[in-house]
């Protein structure tokens, strides 16, 4: 960046802070993925003995760790489905039309993002709680949305500004109805998109901790609550593999929505982070 | 065509409009009102009055610490990151990105009890130290503010690279060649001209892990010890042990406003650039 010329010294010593924070950064995550195929269990790095024990005690049917990796599949696919509804509507009506009052609806959707996540978690309780709702899934799934809707609104936005408008014009001059522009023209171009709010979706309420955490009861724990539990009071060794499955989840979906971007051939060059409207 | 535009856009904006006003705009007005609501229902400040006051006014100071101290070390840390990958080559670079983006996907709970194992008495880092006969060895990295603020930088590190990557890469090196060319120092050019450049995204980063810090909880609750127990961490506590939800709620509602606080001061900031560029580019 800088046009200086280098000094080797300069050189070095960036290489070197950069490499130290960069392994610092990556070694949790290593460790956790190691250690889960260890047998002690109390942790060791490098483990001394291998095995797979804390994964089969994992998935063992009808267990802590199964019932609560059902739950949290139920949750994160209802949000999946109400974040994608909210996303496309309203990227439709932020990206596209003219839109009365449309800072004030962007602000809207922006603000679940910057408030803290405890408050949301506290004022969906108090929501909740008289209803009823406590521990139900569709609670959760609901509270969930708040988190997941922005994001996935965030993508479509992005996904629909990255499609020509005249091609939807042209197909509308030539006679096309709007149904049928819709799904012949938008609907194939916005795939990769829909597919990237879909992951991002699950996967923020999969792992999602502070609103699973004052919606649950001591019946239905999502799979973060269980393992923040585990981790606060009683230490489960199978915590290590539930952690490097939640790993290898979040390493795939991004995978996924990598390789979609590329199959469709999308360069929306937006960041995956959401703090492109904060700068 | 564009006559329906508006209209099909003002239905489809329902929705998300409707949604987050029933359950994100109206629950916190719930959490205002119970925080301002007695025993018999009649309006108190009571519990604000008890929430800034003995144990619950340290909860608060060491959250604001933390979070400050937290901001400044992911700054830094974020900096020098930052600063080392705009002149890596693409590839290098590229790489970086992905192992300072990939782990903000991967639940913050999960990274930090890779902290957990690596920051122990017996941990990795201690292991490593001892063994080198570091003095002093091992270290207490756990449990204390020391390993709070660790694993807490690490949840913000993305948010603050990403920012100040974003400004570094838009600091024309032309100016600082030109430095260079009327003979000034690297120290100068680093400190006259680079920094200023680049203070814009400094402060807005900053602002940004101290207000995202603020609400956040699980590396203080499960890394930290009693000193460190934050805001967010007391209201858990006091809905689901200790059903105090008065009290809960005027916590949550005093981290709202520490929040817009935050987001005031970068809102006006910007005002303010945007002010600065609007003179500069009209005289």
């Amino acid at each position: 960046m800088m046009e200086l010329p280098p000094t080797r010294a300069g050189h070095v010593g960036r290489a070197l802070s950069a490499s130290a924070i960069l392994l610092f950064l990556a070694m949790p995550i290593v460790i956790i993925l190691v250690t889960s195929f260890g047998a002690d269990g109390i942790g060791t790095f490098p483990p001394k003995e291998y095995s797979t024990r804390w994964y089969e005690q994992m998935a063992a049917p009808g267990g802590n760790w199964a019932t609560s990796i059902a739950l949290s599949s139920l949750v994160a696919a209802l949000t999946t489905v109400f974040s994608l509804i909210l996303g496309v509507t309203a990227a439709t009506a932020l990206a596209r039309g003219r839109l009365p009052l449309h800072a004030a609806v962007y602000g809207l959707v922006l603000a679940p993002m910057l408030i803290p996540q405890v408050v949301i978690a506290l004022g969906l309780f108090l929501f909740f709680e008289p209803a009823g709702m406590l521990g139900s899934p569709l609670a959760i799934a609901l509270g969930h949305t708040v988190l997941a809707a922005p994001i996935a609104i965030l993508i479509m936005i992005s996904t629909l500004k990255g499609i020509d408008e005249r091609l939807e014009d042209a197909a509308a001059s030539m006679g096309a109805g709007r149904m049928t522009i819709a799904r012949r023209i938008t609907f194939p171009l916005a795939t990769p998109g829909l597919i990237a709010a879909a992951v991002f979706s699950f996967i923020t309420s999969f792992d999602e901790f502070f609103i699973a955490q004052f919606l649950s009861t001591p019946d239905t724990r999502t799979l973060p609550v269980l393992v923040f539990n585990a981790l606060q009071f009683d230490v489960d060794p199978t915590v290590t593999a539930v952690s490097a499955v939640l790993i290898a989840l979040a390493i795939l979906a991004l995978a996924l929505v990598a390789l979609v971007r590329k199959l469709g051939g999308h360069r929306t060059g937006r960041s995956a982070l959401p703090v492109e409207p904060l700068t | 065509m564009r006559g329906h535009r508006s209209r099909t856009a003002l239905i489809n904006a329902v929705p998300v409009t409707v949604f987050l006003i029933v359950l994100f705009i109206y629950p916190i007005i719930g959490v205002l009102s119970l925080s301002l609501k007695g025993d018999n229902g009649a309006f108190t400040l009571h519990w604000y009055t008890d929430a800034l006051s003995g144990a619950n006014l340290s909860v608060l100071i060491s959250t604001l610490r933390i979070s400050a101290e937290t901001a400044v070390l992911s700054l830094l840390v974020g900096f020098v990151l930052a600063h080392a990958i705009a002149r890596m080559r693409p590839v290098f670079a590229a790489l970086a990105m992905l192992i300072v983006v990939v782990p903000h996907f991967i639940s913050a709970l999960v990274r930090t009890y890779g902290w957990i194992i690596m920051l122990g008495e017996h941990g990795l880092i201690n292991t490593l130290l001892t063994s080198a006969h570091a003095p002093g060895a091992p270290y207490s990295l756990l449990y204390n503010e020391t390993g709070v603020v660790i694993g807490t930088t690490s949840v913000m590190l993305p948010y603050t690279v990403l920012i100040l990557q974003g400004v570094m890469r838009g600091v024309d090196s032309r100016l600082l060649a030109a430095a260079a060319g009327f003979g000034a120092s690297r120290w100068t050019i680093f400190t006259r001209i680079y920094l200023p450049l680049v203070a814009p995204g400094i402060g807005t980063a900053g602002l940004l892990s101290f207000i995202l810090c603020l609400g956040y909880y699980i590396t203080p609750a499960l890394m930290g010890g009693d000193q460190q127990t934050v805001v967010a961490a007391l209201i858990d506590q006091q809905v689901m042990k200790q059903d105090q939800w008065n009290s809960a709620a005027a916590f949550g509602v005093i981290l709202l406003l520490l929040t817009f606080a935050g987001l005031g001061v970068l809102g006006l900031a910007r005002l303010r650039r945007k002010k600065a560029h609007a003179r500069r580019s009209s005289s």
